[in-house]
């Protein structure tokens, strides 16, 4: 196992140059950042963006400026903001904003899998009943609605009719007349998470569902669910201890999918719910072309992914041994 | 020996008659999700042709403005209400129909270009050529594709002010970055196919290998390519709805991404303003995954009784 894991690692490094390289050409694309920013300012002076362009190193040839980069990087250090808080360094303005991210997309992440594994597996067990039609038409449905709109539509009713939960943020902010949600900090940060965690949680419940639910099918018909019936062994254990770890196996493949669309998705769920997260934050930085904060926050969240994915390959060789022999 | 001949020819007609294309066809007819999903696409397709007759007000014109009726509720006058600035936000539906439905269809068509060429050359050639391919194809799978389209759109736009390339760059920037998954199945498929004996046949006629990647392998994975077309035309409006509504998309064009975006800044005193629009969204990408989970289930011979 443990060569299986530093083998997995190693895999990983090509895999995150190439994505940094992307990146890296997507922020230069348009040639010179500084003249960039300063395009519509009449003000400037040719000294002064030169000036400028010394000063953040902007001068070097690109292979050189990325080679920095990528030696500052494995340093831990990813530059500093072009505008936020006079020239913040990323690695601590991602440090603030970081948490509230993990915090939604982890709980919502749970949440969809304890409830879609059981959902799932009943759906399949009762194949074109009543339950069955109910759960793969929400599903199909949650695939197709944009998370956006589901949160719209959400705050619309639960926020501004019911009145039951805050419109957005992260918590309150206190003042004379508003206290926290029956005074405490903890309790105040749950109750704003209601409305996105639940948004978040059906937007990847939807498609876990339908993948559960398909794959127990194909299980099911398999000689050895047969034989095991067979045998005597009575219909809940047949499902739950040989069924299931079998249907598992692509399922777990799409969760590492689904979990980093959800990461890259996060400008739009932190926008909608005013999230301060680094979604959020990358969404203003991209409309201020504040280019080391972009990096930083891309860079973090392919991070992310590949240690989601790492997780995933992993888990995949924990459950079906055959996939580490190669 | 003639009856025999005529009962041969028969035989023959008959057998013509239920074609692979034509028993899927029947398959198809019968299945009454893909038929909605059929209809809710023709209905919209219908709209984005017809836009300029079905809409009661112009693209451009602000009816609500000049008699003080902005973000009015739903009328007998404005059937979906009027927005912000006084637009009939049910005219501005209409019209954002042929956007939704350009976008689709473009980038699906970019996308699949690119993911069959990939997925067909790695999987036939195998070896080294498939080790690259892949390898590419994995980078564009972890990317983490949405906040790279941000900000190349948004570069794009401040190199040029003035459009920056408009609906075309959107569409085209989501076709250059989407085709991974798709190439993915795309070659697993061919893998499949080339083991197939035709395959060793055409090679011991003496085939060429392009000859044999065109007129053998293409139209025996065909069937996978159109399935992932139709879902992949969802996959796009619902990504280009995104990308508008954070304020990145054309702002020329008028598409319900967009829509959304400035009624969610007044949910509260206009809902009118983003529910329809956003109903249209989930209608036509509904309809798309409809027609493709339809058309996967009468077109792959591996899911027949």
């Amino acid at each position: 196992m443990t060569r299986y894991i530093i083998r997995r690692l190693l895999y990983l490094i090509p895999l995150f140059l190439g994505i940094l390289i992307i990146v890296f050409a997507a922020t230069r694309v348009a040639g010179d950042p500084v003249r960039l920013m300063t395009a519509m300012n009449p003000h400037i002076t040719e000294e002064a963006r030169n000036n400028l362009t010394a000063y953040y190193g902007l001068d070097k040839p690109l292979w050189h400026q990325f080679l920095i980069y990528l030696a500052n990087l494995l340093k831990g250090d990813l530059g500093n903001s072009y505008v936020i808080r006079g020239g913040i360094e990323v690695t601590s303005l991602i440090g603030d904003y970081i948490w509230p991210t993990m915090l939604l997309q982890i709980v919502s992440i749970i949440l969809a899998l304890l409830i879609a594994i059981p959902v799932g597996v009943i759906s399949a067990r009762r194949k074109y009943s009543k339950t069955d039609v109910t759960v793969t038409t929400t599903s199909l449905l949650g695939t197709c609605i944009p998370i956006f709109y589901m949160g719209i539509i959400v705050i619309l009713i639960f926020a501004y009719y019911l009145g039951w939960f805050p419109a957005g943020g992260y918590v309150t902010v206190i003042s004379e007349s508003k206290d926290y949600f029956l005074g405490s900090r903890t309790l105040d940060i749950i109750w704003h998470m209601v409305l996105p965690v639940a948004v978040l949680t059906f937007a990847l419940l939807a498609p876990i569902v339908l993948l559960i639910r398909s794959s127990m099918l194909e299980v099911l018909k398999q000689d050895y669910v047969l034989a095991a019936r067979a045998n005597g062994l009575n219909d809940r254990k047949v499902v739950y201890k040989h069924a299931l770890r079998n249907a598992l196996i692509p399922v777990v493949t799409y969760v590492g999918i689904y979990f980093g669309a959800m990461l890259a998705g996060a400008p739009i769920t932190e926008t909608v719910f005013n999230w301060p997260g680094v979604g959020r934050l990358f969404v203003q930085a991209t409309n201020r072309l504040d280019f080391p904060v972009i990096m930083g926050i891309t860079v973090i969240i392919t991070l992310m992914t590949l240690i989601a994915n790492l997780i995933t390959d992993l888990t995949y060789g924990y459950i079906d041994p055959r996939i580490r022999v190669e | 020996m003639q009856k025999i001949l005529r009962e041969l020819i028969q035989e023959k007609n008959k057998t013509k008659g239920a074609s692979q294309w034509n028993i899927a066809w029947r398959r198809f007819k019968k299945n009454k999700t893909a038929l909605a999903g059929f209809f809710i696409i023709g209905i919209i397709i219908f709209m984005a042709a017809f836009d300029s007759l079905i809409a009661p007000y112009g693209p451009n014109t602000i009816p609500g403005f000049y008699s003080g009726e902005t973000r009015a509720p739903p009328s007998s006058k404005y059937l979906f209400g009027t927005d912000y600035v006084g637009h009939d936000v049910f005219s501005q539906v209409v019209y954002g129909a042929s956007s939704a439905l350009f976008v689709g269809f473009a980038a699906a068509l970019i996308v699949m270009l690119l993911a069959t060429v990939v997925g067909v050359v790695a999987g036939f050639y195998g070896g080294i050529v498939d080790n690259i391919l892949m390898r590419i194809t994995e980078i564009f799978l972890v990317i983490p594709f949405l906040l790279i389209l941000l900000v190349f759109l948004k570069v794009i736009t401040a190199l040029a002010p003035s459009g920056g390339g408009g609906l075309f760059m959107v569409t085209l920037m989501i076709g250059i970055f989407s085709w991974a998954a798709n190439a993915r199945i795309i070659r697993g498929e061919v893998l499949r196919v080339k083991e197939q004996e035709y395959i060793e046949a055409a090679t011991a006629l003496g085939a060429t290998k392009t000859r044999i990647m065109i007129r053998h392998i293409l139209p025996n994975v065909l069937h996978v390519i159109i399935v992932l077309t139709t879902l992949m035309i969802a996959t796009a409006i619902l990504v280009e709805a995104g990308i508008s509504f954070l304020g990145f998309g054309d702002p020329n064009a008028i598409t319900w991404g967009q829509q959304l975006q400035k009624a969610s800044e007044a949910v509260k005193e206009a809902w009118w303003e983003g529910v329809f629009p956003g109903l249209f969204i989930t209608l036509l990408v509904l309809g798309f995954t409809l027609l493709g989970n339809g058309l996967r289930d009468s077109l792959d011979p591996r899911l027949r009784e």
